[in-house]
């Protein structure tokens, strides 16, 4: 593919994130925080988000697991996870915390368990999405040319 | 564009490359000089949150502002090199929720110990959360996600605060200026100071606050120009006068010009005096503060865990009886006097008065009560030996905190860390006074007292700790020591007089920290910047104005200094936020066990420049013998808030008053 065309997917592609949801304004901050002294931040940062929000599933699951379930520590890890994919702009895995917490406060275990699912989901369905887009980027750069810069203007 | 970025990010690591030496004070002197000119670029920052992934974008976006960054996932590996390396920091960002040590009680420690700004960040953003952090002292609460914009701008707090700081300085510094004018800067400081408390009293103070910060530029430029006053140093004897003649007056009534002709000393001056007798009183409020939840951190004890269990100790015995809050100031003085007059160190003091003590577990705490013990017990002998005691009593302190030790060496006029002693020996006094005034010098009544004191007075965690009710016949109007379960001996004294207890800033660095802040253990900053300015000891503004002077440097201190026209005010959290923040509600006082109440240890240096700052303005707010009585009267039964500002007038014209340095000229004008 030219190189044109594949910075036009990637465009296009970016942009589609963010009309469905996947990602929000934070991630146009992470991109911005991307220059010549950091050239990988945001693969970095977002590498990064999917091993901790890995442990914090696994730490979900467990935790739900328990025939007591302690819902302050529950509820503590959901509340980072809402951190964290709230920085690198993960607006569904976001909201899909938000909902998590709600479960958590009311103590409703069933609550708890779907939306751990749908985390999950939500984690794994944007992981693809930036493994994607990265995989474009990849390309730009291998072919010698620049990632575009995304400029949203809806 | 990028390479400008560049070459300020050069130049940024430069400086940082300077400061993370850390090797003392020329490094960070050196670094400080050169990031002044470009401030707020350089500004270190340290960021501690358990979340690695927001740690790693905080700190990409903080290097884009042109800070220097540290960043700490875990919150005691963050205290532990705040400790270490103490005046290397000037803000911090702090996660709430973080696995090995809550967000707020970090920012307690930081605030008792080190009198930094503390911004907190949490993805929850709820009012009550956000109001939990104010209480705690935070300067700001950002809310997560947080936005490269919302970064640039926290360097505002740290001006903020050492410009309030400051603007105490100057005012207890300068008596002679109009009451008026006082007046209106403590107004102003006590708006500022608290401006992001939520309490809807401290409101109309905002607006004084505000108009303050106009003219506080003019109202600066004023002071420093006129009075460049020689110090005087308390020594024991002078100290011993000055109680013996309060206690005579009644802590009530205790006017400086009384005290004075009372003292009969040639060659002081009111000023003198009403700085000196502000201290004690703010001294007293922390004691009465500290005793009520034996979390009270001493910012006197530099080495948390080394004056763990001492401090506790001795902490206990004035915190006690400051947090049956039942205390009047007189019983405090009494009991301070009375435990000055113990011979042997502090730590022998503070467990002879096992009435006092209550198990404050935390380590900071103690170092302050030691402080008062000491104090106390020196005051109480009253005997031309008891000078010596004072100094033995007070040598295991100083091992025990830096802070502590230059307390009493503050007033006894030694060498040494004094620095920060300073301010604690005013406490001291001021305790003593209250306490012969009211010369329960029996352990019993302590103990019924304390026991009082502890009923009435709320502690609030990491905040001020506010008498439960305003009504408390400690802080009733008695005295200026009203109990402020401040973490910090700055703070808490100033916020004691306020009666704040609210909390704002702070990020903490409400409003707490205003005044004692230089409560810092001047060991670690004598060593290091100048004066131990920074660290406590208000009081001590003679001796700390020796070292501000003779040091200034800093360029930091010189940005900062240059920045008190920046409009300033208090940190977002407001000035009262300082970690002790007092809270209004009180309710956090309550259920939280004071950790560092009100006592700043002070022994985290902060950089000269803040020294210098916090020097004057302590001196400004203790000079300012008029304002104090009345306000501290009025205010005392009012908000405690009121009061505070009126303390936390940051003093930069009172930099002038020091010896001027070539680069506190340059910042000055």
């Amino acid at each position: 593919m030219e190189l044109v065309q594949i910075q036009r997917r990637l465009v296009d592609y970016t942009k589609s994130l963010f009309m469905e949801g996947f990602l929000d304004a934070q991630f146009l901050q992470l991109q911005q925080l991307q220059d010549d002294s950091n050239p990988d931040f945001v693969f970095e940062v977002v590498s990064l988000f999917f091993e901790d929000s890995e442990k914090l599933l696994n730490e979900l699951t467990i935790a739900l697991d328990q025939p007591n379930v302690d819902f302050k520590k529950l509820d503590s890890h959901v509340h980072q996870l809402k951190g964290s994919s709230s920085s690198i702009g993960a607006q569904r895995v976001k909201n899909a915390c938000i909902a998590f917490r709600n479960y958590c406060d009311v103590q409703n275990i069933e609550g708890c368990l779907t939306c751990l699912q749908q985390v999950k989901q939500e984690c794994y369905l944007v992981k693809n999405k930036f493994e994607t887009l990265f995989r474009l980027e990849q390309q730009i750069m291998a072919s010698g040319g620049s990632v575009p810069t995304i400029e949203l203007g809806f | 564009m990028a390479t400008m970025h560049r070459v300020v990010q050069s130049s940024v690591s430069t400086s940082d490359a300077t400061t993370t030496t850390y090797d003392g004070l020329t490094s960070c002197k050196a670094a400080d000089i050169v990031i002044s000119d470009q401030f707020p670029a350089g500004l270190r920052v340290l960021v501690v949150d358990d979340d690695i992934t927001c740690l790693k974008i905080l700190e990409q976006m903080l290097h884009r502002c042109r800070y220097h960054v540290t960043t700490c996932p875990q919150a005691k590996v963050a205290l532990n090199l705040l400790r270490e390396r103490k005046g290397c920091f000037d803000v911090i960002l702090s996660d709430v929720y973080m696995p090995d040590m809550d967000g707020y009680k970090l920012l307690e420690h930081v605030g008792l110990e080190m009198d930094l700004p503390v911004i907190m960040m949490s993805a929850d953003g709820s009012t009550r959360a956000v109001m939990k952090g104010i209480r705690h002292g935070a300067c700001d609460y950002l809310i997560k996600p947080i936005r490269e914009e919302e970064l640039k701008n926290i360097w505002q707090h740290v001006v903020r605060k050492k410009w309030n700081e400051n603007k105490e300085l100057e005012h207890s510094g300068s008596l002679d200026d109009t009451d008026q004018h006082k007046q209106g800067h403590d107004d102003a400081e006590y708006a500022s100071s608290v401006n992001d408390a939520t309490d809807t009293s401290l409101k109309p103070l905002k607006k004084r606050s505000n108009s303050k910060e106009e003219d506080d530029g003019e109202i600066d430029n004023d002071d420093p120009s006129t009075s460049k006053k020689p110090r005087v140093v308390w020594s024991v004897e002078l100290h011993q006068q000055f109680v013996s003649a309060v206690n005579q007056l009644g802590i009530d009534k205790a006017v400086p010009k009384r005290i004075l002709e009372l003292m009969n000393v040639p060659g002081l001056t009111r000023e003198n005096v009403a700085s000196h007798l502000q201290k004690f009183r703010l001294y007293l409020k922390r004691i009465s503060g500290v005793a009520q939840q034996g979390g009270i951190a001493n910012p006197l004890c530099g080495p948390v865990e080394a004056n763990v269990k001492i401090g506790s100790l001795g902490s206990f015995n004035i915190q006690a009886l400051a947090a049956s809050g039942q205390i009047p100031p007189q019983t405090l003085a009494a009991l301070h006097a009375e435990l000055l007059g113990r011979p042997a160190g502090n730590l022998v003091v503070a467990m002879d008065q096992p009435a006092l003590l209550q198990a404050s577990p935390q380590g900071p705490k103690c170092i302050q009560v030691d402080h008062g013990v000491a104090f106390v017990q020196h005051s109480v002998k009253s005997e031309s030996s008891s000078s010596k005691h004072f100094s033995q009593s007070f040598a295991p302190v100083e091992d025990v905190a830096s802070g502590f030790r230059s307390w009493p060496s503050n007033n006894i006029g030694t060498a040494g860390p004094s620095n920060s002693g300073g301010l604690s020996s005013q406490n001291g006094n001021m305790l003593i006074d209250l306490l012969q005034q009211q010369q329960q010098l029996q352990k019993p009544q302590q103990r019924s007292t304390v026991s009082e004191l502890r009923r009435s007075i709320n502690v609030q965690p990491s905040c001020h700790v506010v008498p439960s009710q305003s009504s408390a016949s400690f802080r009733a109007g008695n005295s200026p020591v009203s109990v402020t379960q401040n973490g910090s001996y700055s703070r808490t004294a100033v916020i004691d007089y306020s009666l704040i207890s609210s909390q704002s800033n702070c990020p903490s660095l409400n409003i707490g920290q205003v005044s004692d802040v230089n409560l810092q253990t001047t060991g670690v900053l004598s060593g290091y910047i100048p004066p131990a300015s920074v660290s406590p000891s208000v009081s001590s503004c003679s001796v700390n104005a020796d070292n501000c002077a003779s040091q200034q440097v800093q360029t930091s201190s010189m940005t900062f200094k240059a920045s008190r026209r920046l409009p300033g005010f208090v940190h977002s959290t407001s000035n009262i936020p300082d970690p002790y923040g007092s809270t209004k509600s009180g309710d956090l006082l309550n259920q939280e066990p004071f950790n560092n109440l009100g006592y700043i240890n002070k022994g985290t240096c902060l950089p000269a420049k803040f020294a210098v700052d916090e020097f004057q303005s302590h001196l400004s707010s203790s000079s300012h013998g008029k304002v104090f009585s009345e306000n501290i009267g009025t205010r005392v039964k009012q908000e405690p808030s009121m009061e505070f500002g009126d303390n936390a007038k940051v003093g930069i014209p009172m930099l002038q008053q020091f010896p001027p340095n070539d680069l506190m000229s340059v910042f000055t004008e």
